[in-house]
């Protein structure tokens, strides 16, 4: 009898511990940066290092395409857009890449274990002044499937999500 | 026998006519382009695949679901490049992947090779856009020559023709012997 009590206590703290840990996970995420209602996304600088134009230019048209997706902000603007000029709470992400390595695809088919193409980004949000609010150093990279400029695809999630989980408020906060 | 004058008329206008004709026709067919929309058109998805024209300072692409229409004017860069596919691509060639005794990975080794055409442009509120084609090997670097006759900028050089992939400069003709 006072085993059954034993192990019917341990299934308890085991559950308890288990349904805790999520809420213990949101309490850990990072808080909010500043709120932001729209953002402006710069074309992608690459100044140091080499990086082929069609590279640039997915990066940038990925990036613009997941934070739509993403949702939360009210508008994406592109570089230039004179319309951003009149958002007050405005965050402008400046990208610069910092790193880059053009795989293989025919190696990665044929090897699965060579051929990886990777980029290395530095992601900069700075408010409508020019203040950093955030930086953060991301990569995107293809290992398996796909061609390699599926490599800006991974970059352009990964920066969505930043973005998302740091200007964006959420519902019921 | 002599021919009638009328008939030798005829005859000439014909021969002239024809001789006009055929380099419009050429012109057509260099203008009209079987391309994959790869990413950055306007209401386009990606992937598309469908024809690219260049006429009257537009740039317009059309496929079966979207059309696109960009100006000339409003091209600030044209870059082309190439790249390389796998001959049997898509769906087919991810299942391919799971042939038996390694055969997806032979059939990666065959490749075709292809033509990029990167442009940049902005909208009529200043937004920056950038769009990415593929073409069949050859197919660019005209329609690069195309835009930028017909108003778009460019940041690289136009290739000339008449000296193929690898143009040479001035020095490097004058000191062959």
């Amino acid at each position: 009898m006072k085993t059954s009590i034993q192990v019917f206590g341990a299934c308890l703290l085991v559950l308890t511990i288990s349904l805790a840990t999520p809420k213990w996970r949101v309490q850990a995420a990072p808080p909010l940066v500043s709120k932001a209602s729209a953002i402006q996304v710069l074309m992608i600088q690459s100044d140091e290092i080499k990086l082929p134009v069609e590279f640039q230019i997915s990066l940038y048209e990925h990036l613009i395409q997941q934070l739509e997706k993403k949702g939360g902000f009210q508008h994406v603007y592109r570089d230039g857009d004179k319309n951003a000029a009149g958002v007050a709470d405005l965050v402008v992400l400046h990208s610069t890449v910092r790193g880059f390595k053009k795989g293989s695809e025919m190696a990665r088919q044929v090897t699965t274990v060579t051929g990886k193409t990777s980029i290395d980004v530095h992601c900069q949000f700075t408010d409508k002044d020019g203040k950093s609010v955030l930086e953060s150093d991301l990569n995107g990279k293809v290992m398996f499937f796909g061609g390699n400029l599926r490599a800006t695809f991974d970059f352009a999630k990964k920066a969505a999500k930043l973005a998302h989980d740091n200007f964006v408020a959420k519902s019921g906060s | 026998m002599r021919w009638p004058s009328w008939k030798v008329s005829i005859g000439f206008r014909l021969l002239l006519f024809s001789a006009l004709a055929v380099p419009s026709l050429a012109q057509q067919a260099a203008d009209r382009v079987n391309v994959v929309h790869v990413v950055g058109l306007r209401g386009v998805k990606e992937n598309a695949k469908g024809t690219l024209t260049v006429e009257n300072g537009n740039l317009r692409f059309v496929d079966s679901k979207a059309k696109a229409v960009v100006a000339t004017t409003a091209i600030e860069d044209v870059v082309t490049g190439n790249d390389s596919q796998r001959m049997i691509h898509g769906s087919v060639g991810t299942l391919t992947m799971f042939a038996p005794y390694g055969g997806g990975r032979f059939l990666s080794l065959f490749r075709s090779k292809l033509d990029t055409l990167t442009i940049l442009y902005r909208d009529s509120d200043g937004g920056l856009y950038g769009a990415i084609f593929t073409m069949a090997v050859g197919k660019a670097e005209p329609l690069k020559k195309l835009l930028v006759v017909q108003g778009a900028h460019t940041s690289t050089p136009l290739q000339d023709s008449s000296s193929g992939s690898t143009p040479k400069t001035d020095a490097a003709r004058e000191q062959k012997p």
